[in-house]
């Protein structure tokens, strides 16, 4: 590319987030049940990428954005296997600009 | 501070509950607004842009007091294929309409007006329960505090849990709820104003729709602030699962499409950001009230996306003044029971600035129409590439070149279709 382009990724956005990990965790997946899960649509909507398949589901709450969304698609379109609610109390993420 | 003495208790300190609280703290009533975030606007997210009215109903003269990054004077869209595009640009003659702003400072600065006028705040504080009382609402649980109130009003956005507990809402559709994202790219104020053609303290907001979707229903959008350019995708939640395609890669897409790389050349990306977008509008809940709560803002499905104007801010602040009057009117009576309460969903029906929700409800359901994603923009660009292209190889008349690039695309019937259906809708 011959202009001045910044490359993006996504490990790149996520490091410009402030995040204050929730010692509770605020998302729980019973992950036995995402084995005869078969779109796995979490894998896809969030934008974090807080959920991952390596043989099994794996999930890293500290990147999440809280929008809720992995909630929705898991029990309409999944397994229904995940739980989740807000960090408690100013924990969390935190945007500066938004 | 004492969590005792409180008339009302506002859930989420976002543009509707800052609002509230507001509009009812200046009629003397003890207000608590509760935020779980350490600050209002560290969890909120949005596209970029603010309706004016709304803030002017709120402040009077005191709106142009608010973070205003600047005023929108420039209005556009974009059908894009990857390598080529065509642009609609509407300058208005009054930019002062609407601004772009940044949440983390708009939000703060709202719910410091409603200090201001005598409500108290309580930040890091996540409600997780309302205190009922045979069905009625009578205050709210957060973490170890119960806090017992006449009144609730909750706005607490899309995934509203307050709304659920008390039985008005059931878990959303993914095709009733989109995720939107975006990069804040910095870039500095003089080019920002060359690059777009603007005047100082000038803004552009800009759709884009096509390529950058890979076919799903969704667009992007760019916003100027002063020194910095907020980049998004919004994308449908059902789309994105099903076609397994990981939402945040439409990001890349978006940054890649030609027309946008030289937008955002030279930029640094400061900040990202994600949100999810309730679609569904007012019907996402069974009613907005309840005894002894009213529910305001994006938890009650007052924004509007009707395909051109992305509205969220000004309709959390006109419900959320709506909902304050409601409960004003109700305590004059003593009483807040759901039948007293009721004067809210009228008022959100007579109200100009909400009606609008009902006069474009049957967009989301056109917008559904994938053609307007993954054939229109394709057509539209290839259209105007044989419309100006001289080679040599002879002109058709621009009627003749339409219907020609309509071949193999779409039959004659769905465009007729989707024409007719788009005049009534919007």
């Amino acid at each position: 590319m011959s202009e001045n382009q910044e490359e993006m990724t996504l490990d790149k956005r996520l490091a410009l987030v402030s995040f204050n990990k929730d010692p509770e965790p605020f998302i729980v997946v019973d992950t036995k049940l995402c084995q005869q899960c078969e779109k796995k649509p979490c894998l896809y909507i969030c934008p974090a990428q807080v959920y991952t398949w390596q043989d099994q589901l794996n999930y890293n709450t500290e990147g999440c954005m809280e929008t809720g969304a992995c909630l929705i698609v898991c029990h309409k379109i999944g397994a229904k296997a995940i739980s989740w609610k807000y960090p408690s109390g100013g924990k969390g993420v935190s945007f500066k600009l938004g | 501070m004492s969590l005792e003495g409180f008339e009302v208790a506002v859930v989420g300190a976002g543009p509707a509950g800052s609002a509230a609280a507001l509009t009812l703290a200046r009629e003397g009533v003890q207000v608590l607004l509760v935020e779980r975030g350490a600050f209002p606007g560290s969890k909120n997210v949005f596209g970029g842009r603010i309706y004016s009215y709304a803030l002017k109903r709120l402040l009077g003269e005191r709106w142009k007091n608010a973070p205003i990054e600047r005023f929108v004077r420039k209005e556009g869209i974009t059908f894009m294929t990857a390598d080529s595009s065509f642009s609609i640009e509407y300058e208005s003659k009054d930019p002062t309409g609407s601004f772009t702003s940044v949440r983390a400072k708009f939000d703060k600065w709202l719910a410091e007006q409603a200090e201001k006028a005598g409500a108290s705040l309580i930040t890091d504080s996540r409600v997780d329960d309302l205190v009922l009382d045979r069905g009625t609402v009578k205050g709210i649980i957060a973490g170890q505090d119960k806090i017992p109130t006449e009144a609730v009003i909750a706005c607490d956005g899309t995934t509203t849990s307050l709304a659920r507990k008390a039985g008005l809402s059931t878990m959303m559709k993914p095709e009733e709820v989109s995720m939107g994202m975006k990069d804040v790219i910095e870039l500095p104020v003089e080019k920002i104003e060359e690059r777009f053609g603007l005047e100082p303290e000038e803004g552009a907001a800009h759709v884009f729709v096509g390529e950058c979707s890979g076919g799903l229903r969704g667009g992007g959008f760019l916003y100027t602030n002063k020194d910095s350019l907020a980049l998004g995708m919004v994308v449908g939640a059902d789309d994105a699962s099903l076609k397994a395609v990981p939402s945040h890669t439409l990001m890349d897409r978006l940054r890649k499409n030609r027309k946008v790389r030289r937008l955002i050349r030279d930029g640094k990306t400061i900040e990202y950001d994600a949100h999810m977008i309730p679609e569904a509008g007012p019907k996402m809940l069974t009613r907005p009230y309840t005894g002894g709560m009213i529910i305001a803002g994006d938890a009650a499905g007052h924004l509007l996306n009707n395909g051109y104007t992305f509205r969220g801010v000004d309709m959390a602040i006109v419900s959320g003044i709506a909902a304050a009057q409601t409960i004003l009117e109700a305590r004059k009576r003593k009483d807040y029971s759901a039948q007293s309460l009721k004067a809210y969903e009228r008022k959100l029906r007579e109200e100009p600035a909400l009606k609008d929700m009902y006069t474009f409800s049957k967009v989301p359901r056109y917008l559904r129409n994938n053609r307007l994603y993954n054939v229109y923009p394709e057509l539209v660009c290839n259209a105007a590439e044989a419309v100006y292209r001289v080679d040599g190889s002879g002109k058709r008349k621009i009627y003749k070149e339409l219907r020609a690039q309509t071949k193999g695309k779409v039959s004659t019937i769905s465009l007729v279709r989707d024409l007719l259906a788009g005049a009534r809708t919007f």
